[in-house]
C-alpha cells in the first residue's frame, strides 16, 4: 500500500482535464484524504494545452509531488509542452489516449522506462458507454479508482457534485463512463499493483486555493477596502472580495489601472480604513512610486503580490520567485518595507492576517509575496481555529492627545505616533509624500530629514526579534542545513524530512519574513553550519543575495535555483544535501 | 453643531511659498470664502491634492489634507470618499497634474460620478520646474522646452471633462474674486463630481495675456452671454472657445443630479447586509468539506 499518489493529467483545453482533477481532488478529500491540485496551462484564454496534478496523501502534503507516479496523456503534443512540471521516470504508470499512438522515446531520461505503459481507447470507451467522448476524463477516473484504489463512490460524488447542476443526463452519462473506466482497469490488473492506503481517520477539512485563503484572511482581518486592477494570477482575490466585501460593509474598486488601485488603497487607509490591494510582477513595478508615499506618510497598506514569470509579461500563467528584489527594493529613497511570504494555502490564512497587523502596527506599507504556485493550486487544510489570531488596530490619538496639540509624526522612543484620521476633531494634518516635520509640515531641513528617516525605520526594529516568522527543524548544531521560502518550501520540507530518514545531521529554515532581513535569527542559524543550500524558483536565487548582502553567509552554503516554471523536486534536492553531506 | 465658521478657521498657520502676485493667492481666499459658507467643519474636510505649485494648497488649509504625488490626486482622493462618504473631499492641482500625467484618472473619476470637488489651477505652464510646457499651453509657446515655439495643440480641459460626462462645469479667474467664491461655493455644493478650471496667472513664466490684468479686459461671464447652464449642448459649443475667449461661470450644471457612487454603494452595502449577519470569523466556513 503507497500513502501518497501523486496523479498528472494533460490534454488540449476543453478536454475536460483540470475537471477531472477537481473531481478526483473533490473526491479524495470528502474521503479524508490531504489533497493538493496544481493547474498549468498555456496563457490561451480557450483551447491550447491544459494540465492539472492532483496528489493524494493519508499524510498532510506538503507540495504538489516531483516525478508522477501516474501520467495521463489524453494526446503527446500537449502533454510534452509541460515538460519539467510533469516529469515520467522509472516508476510512473503512464496511461495515454491508445489512438494518440506509442509515447514519444524522449518522455523519460536516457536509459530509463515507464514502469509500465499502457494504452487505453479512452474516446471510444466513453463514446460506447456514455454516447459521448467527451466523457474521456470520467473514464480515466474510472481507471484510477481501479488500478490504484481510489474508492468508487468518492468519485461518483465528485461526479455529483460537478455534474448535478447541469442536469441529470450529463451526470448520467459520466456515470457510465467512470464504471466503463473501472471495468477495463478491473479486467487488467497492472503488472506491479500499487494501491492507495485509506486514511485513517476521516475528518472534515477545508478545500480551496492560496487567493481565496488570502481574500477571506482579509476579510477576517477587517479590511475594509480593496483598490485593484485585473491581473493574473492575483485576479481571483479581487473577485471574491467584490462578491464579499460589501456584506462586510467594505468597498471594492475596480480601479482603472494599477496606480489608481493602490492609490484609491492608501486613501482609504488615510480615511481611517483598512486597506488592501493585490497584483502581481507588471503592477507592483506600476505601483511603486505610491508604495514609497505610503512610507513616507506612514500609512498602512497591504499589498499581496503574486509572483509569476518574468520579466516584463514573462509567464504570466507559471510560477516563479524572482520578485523578491522587486518587493523589497523598488523604492527611491531609504525605504523599510516588510516582505511575508507564505509557503502553502493553509500558511497564508495567518501571513495575510500578520500582514494586516504589521501594516497597522507600524504604519507601513507590508508585501505578501505569494506566489501562483500558491495562490491557484487547491489544497485540503486542516480546519482553522481562527479564534487564536489577534487582530491589531492602528494606534489612534486620545482625546486628551486631541485636545492638546497634536502632533502626527510626534518622534517617539518606539517611532509610532499616533494616526488620527479625516471626521477625527483635533486630528487635522497634512499627510504628504514632500519630507515633514512632526506637526507634517512641508520641510527641506536636512536634519529633520534624518530625525524622520531614522523614526521610520526605527518603528520595524521589533522585526529582528520576530522568531515566530521563522519554522526552524532538526538538529540545532548540524553541519548541513537547506533554507528556502515560499512555494519551494514545501518542497524543502520534504527534502529534509527525507534526509533525516536518511541519518543526515541536517537543519531546516524557512522564513516567512523576507525582509528586513531578521539578522540574529540567521546568525544563530548559521553558527553551527558548513555547508548547505538555498532553495529558490529564480535565476539569481534572489533569497541567497539578500542575504549575502546583509550576513556572512558561511562560504559553502551556496544557492540553488533555477528559473521558474520547473518546480523543485524533492528527490534531486535530496542528492544534492546528500552530495553535501558526503563531501564534508 | 459647531457654530459659525469664519474663512480664518479655513486658513492654516503656514505662510504659502507661492511667488508674489501669483493667482493661487486669489484661489486660496477665495476657497476660504467657499468653505465657510458652506460651513462644514475643517476635521470632516479632506483636502487631496498632487503635485506641483497649485498642489500645495490643501497645507494651507486647516482640513485635513494629502500632498499626495505627480498626478495622483484623483484616485486618492476616491479611495477616501468611498472609504468615508461622510467627508466633504475636494482635489486641487494644476493643469499638468491634471490633464498631463494624472490624465488617465480623469475620465474615469468623472465616469464613476464620485461625490468630489475638482478645483484645476490651470496657468498653462509648468511653474514648480520653472517654465516648461504644459498640456494647455497654446500652440506656438516658446518655453524652455520648446524653444522654436510649441508645435503641440493643448488640450481643453472644459471641453473634455464636459465630454467625459461631468455634472459640474465651471471656469473662473481670480480677477473676479466674487465669481469665483460662487463659483467654487457652488461645485462644493453639487452632489456628484464636480469641476472647476480656474485660470490662475502664473506671474514668473505667464504670457502678459495670462496675467489678471489681460482677464480683467477680456472676460466674458457666460450668463452675459444668456446661456442657460442646463443646456449640455451649449456648454459644449461654448467649451470650444477654450484658449480663445475667457468665459466665467457655470458651462454645465446637471439640472437632475444621478445618484453619486458612493450613495450607490452605499445602499448595496445596506441591502447585503440586511438579515442574516455575517461573522468575520466564520469567513472560512464556506470552503469545509462535509
Amino acid at each position: 500500500m503507497r500513502e501518497d499518489l501523486v496523479v498528472g493529467l494533460a490534454g488540449s483545453g476543453g478536454d475536460g482535464v483540470v475537471s477531472a482533477g477537481e473531481s478526483l481532488l473533490g473526491a479524495a478529500s470528502s474521503q479524508g484524504f490531504y489533497a493538493l491540485m496544481t493547474k498549468s496551462f498555456g496563457s490561451q484564454i480557450r483551447g491550447g494545452e491544459s494540465s492539472c496534478r492532483v496528489r493524494l496523501s493519508t499524510r498532510k502534503v506538503l507540495n504538489p509531488g516531483g516525478v508522477l507516479d501516474v501520467a495521463v496523456a489524453l494526446n503527446w503534443e500537449d502533454f510534452r509542452r509541460f515538460g519539467a512540471e510533469l516529469p515520467v521516470g522509472p516508476d510512473t504508470v503512464l496511461i495515454h489516449e491508445a489512438k494518440a499512438g506509442p509515447p514519444p522515446e524522449d518522455l523519460t531520461p536516457p536509459g530509463q522506462r515507464p514502469r509500465e505503459t499502457l494504452a487505453v481507447p479512452l474516446a471510444e470507451l466513453a463514446k460506447t458507454a456514455a454516447g459521448t467522448d467527451r466523457a474521456k476524463t470520467s473514464v480515466v477516473l474510472g481507471l484510477i479508482s481501479g488500478w490504484f484504489g481510489v474508492p468508487l463512490e468518492a468519485l461518483d460524488r465528485g461526479l455529483q457534485k460537478k455534474f448535478s447542476q447541469k442536469g441529470e443526463g450529463l451526470l448520467e452519462a459520466n456515470r457510465k463512463a467512470l464504471a466503463a473506466g473501472l471495468a477495463h482497469a478491473t479486467q487488467r490488473p497492472l503488472a506491479t499493483p500499487r494501491s492507495l492506503a485509506r486514511p485513517q481517520a476521516p475528518s472534515s477539512k477545508l478545500l480551496c486555493d492560496g487567493n481565496e485563503m488570502c481574500a477571506s484572511a482579509a476579510i477576517f482581518s477587517g479590511c475594509q477596502f480593496f483598490g485593484g486592477y485585473p491581473i493574473t494570477p492575483s485576479t481571483e482575490v479581487m473577485q471574491i472580495l467584490s462578491r464579499e466585501l460589501p456584506r462586510h460593509g467594505g468597498v471594492v474598486l475596480q480601479a482603472e489601472d494599477e496606480i489608481s488601485g493602490v492609490g484609491a488603497s492608501v486613501g482609504a487607509s488615510f480615511a481611517g480604513k483598512k486597506a488592501m490591494t493585490a497584483t502581481s510582477g507588471p503592477g507592483m513595478s506600476l505601483k511603486t512610486e505610491i508604495l514609497g508615499l505610503a512610507s513616507i506618510a506612514e500609512l498602512p497598506l497591504v499589498l499581496l503580490n503574486v509572483q509569476r514569470g518574468g520579466p516584463s509579461t514573462g509567464l504570466p500563467t507559471k510560477p516563479e520567485q524572482a520578485d523578491l528584489l522587486q518587493a523589497a527594493f523598488s523604492a527611491h529613497g531609504d525605504v523599510l518595507r516588510p516582505v511575508l511570504a507564505p509557503t502553502s494555502v493553509e500558511d497564508t490564512f495567518r501571513l495575510t492576517v500578520e500582514a494586516f497587523n504589521l501594516a497597522e502596527k507600524y504604519q507601513t506599507p507590508v508585501v505578501i509575496l505569494s506566489d501562483q504556485e500558491i495562490a491557484q493550486r487547491k489544497e485540503t487544510v486542516d480546519p482553522i481555529d481562527v479564534s487564536r489570531f489577534e487582530v491589531l488596530e492602528r494606534l489612534r490619538p486620545t482625546a486628551e492627545e486631541l485636545a492638546r496639540g497634536y502632533q502626527r509624526f510626534a518622534d517617539t522612543p518606539s517611532g509610532v505616533s499616533p494616526l488620527s484620521h479625516p471626521g477625527m476633531k483635533g486630528g487635522n494634518y497634512l499627510a504628504a509624500g514632500i519630507e515633514h516635520d512632526a506637526k507634517g509640515a512641508p520641510t527641506a531641513s536636512g536634519a529633520v530629514h534624518a530625525a524622520m528617516n531614522a523614526k521610520r525605520f526605527r518603528k520595524l526594529d521589533p522585526l529582528q526579534s520576530r522568531d515566530d516568522f521563522f519554522e526552524r527543524q532538526g538538529d540545532p548544531d548540524a553541519p548541513l542545513a537547506l533554507v528556502s521560502w515560499g512555494s519551494s518550501a514545501g518542497v524543502a520540507r520534504e527534502a529534509f524530512g527525507l534526509a533525516r530518514a536518511r541519518g543526515m545531521r541536517v537543519k531546516l529554515l524557512v522564513p516567512f519574513l523576507l525582509y528586513p532581513v531578521a539578522e540574529p535569527v540567521y546568525r544563530e542559524f548559521f553558527a553551527s553550519v558548513r555547508r548547505g543550500l538555498v532553495l529558490e524558483l529564480s535565476h539569481q536565487g534572489q533569497l541567497y543575495r539578500v542575504l549575502r548582502m546583509y550576513l556572512d553567509v558561511p562560504r559553502d552554503v551556496t544557492s540553488f535555483a533555477r528559473s521558474g516554471a520547473q518546480p523543485f523536486r524533492a528527490d534531486e534536492v535530496l542528492e544534492r544535501l546528500q552530495g553535501l553531506a558526503e563531501a564534508s | 453643531m459647531d457654530s459659525f465658521l469664519a474663512p480664518n478657521d479655513y486658513k492654516s498657520p503656514l505662510k504659502p511659498i507661492w511667488c508674489p502676485g501669483c493667482g493661487d493667492y486669489g484661489v486660496l481666499q477665495a476657497l476660504y470664502r467657499a468653505l465657510s459658507a458652506v460651513g462644514r467643519p475643517p476635521h470632516e474636510i479632506a483636502f487631496i491634492s498632487g503635485i506641483g505649485c497649485s498642489s500645495r494648497i490643501p497645507g494651507y488649509t486647516t482640513a485635513y489634507g494629502f500632498n499626495s504625488v505627480h498626478g495622483r490626486a484623483l484616485p486618492i482622493a476616491q479611495g477616501v470618499k468611498l472609504a468615508n462618504p461622510d467627508l466633504l473631499v475636494v482635489v486641487a492641482g494644476g493643469d499638468g497634474d491634471g490633464f498631463s500625467i494624472g490624465g488617465g484618472h480623469v475620465p474615469h473619476a468623472i465616469r464613476r460620478n464620485v461625490d468630489l470637488t475638482y478645483l484645476v489651477m490651470d496657468n498653462q505652464v509648468y511653474g514648480l520646474t520653472k517654465g516648461q510646457l504644459s498640456p494647455t499651453s497654446p500652440r506656438g509657446l516658446k518655453t524652455v522646452t520648446s524653444p522654436m515655439g510649441s508645435l503641440e495643440q493643448p488640450i481643453n480641459p472644459l471641453l473634455t471633462v464636459l465630454a467625459y460626462g461631468a455634472g459640474f462645469v465651471a471656469q473662473a479667474t481670480p480677477a473676479d474674486m466674487p465669481g469665483m467664491t460662487t463659483l467654487i461655493e457652488e461645485a462644493l455644493r453639487y452632489p456628484g463630481f464636480s469641476f472647476v478650471n480656474i485660470q490662475s496667472p502664473c506671474v514668473t513664466f505667464g504670457e502678459e495675456e495670462q496675467q489678471l490684468r489681460a482677464h480683467k479686459a477680456r472676460m466674458k461671464p457666460l450668463s452675459s452671454l444668456g446661456h442657460d447652464p442646463a443646456n449640455q449642448l451649449a456648454a459644449l459649443d461654448l467649451a470650444r472657445a477654450y484658449g480663445t475667449e475667457l468665459y466665467t461661470g457655470v458651462f454645465y450644471r446637471n439640472p437632475d443630479p444621478p445618484p453619486t457612487y458612493d450613495a450607490l454603494i452605499r445602499h448595496r452595502q445596506a441591502e447585503l447586509q440586511r438579515g442574516e449577519p455575517r461573522p468575520r470569523a466564520r469567513v472560512l466556513e464556506r470552503y469545509l468539506q462535509t
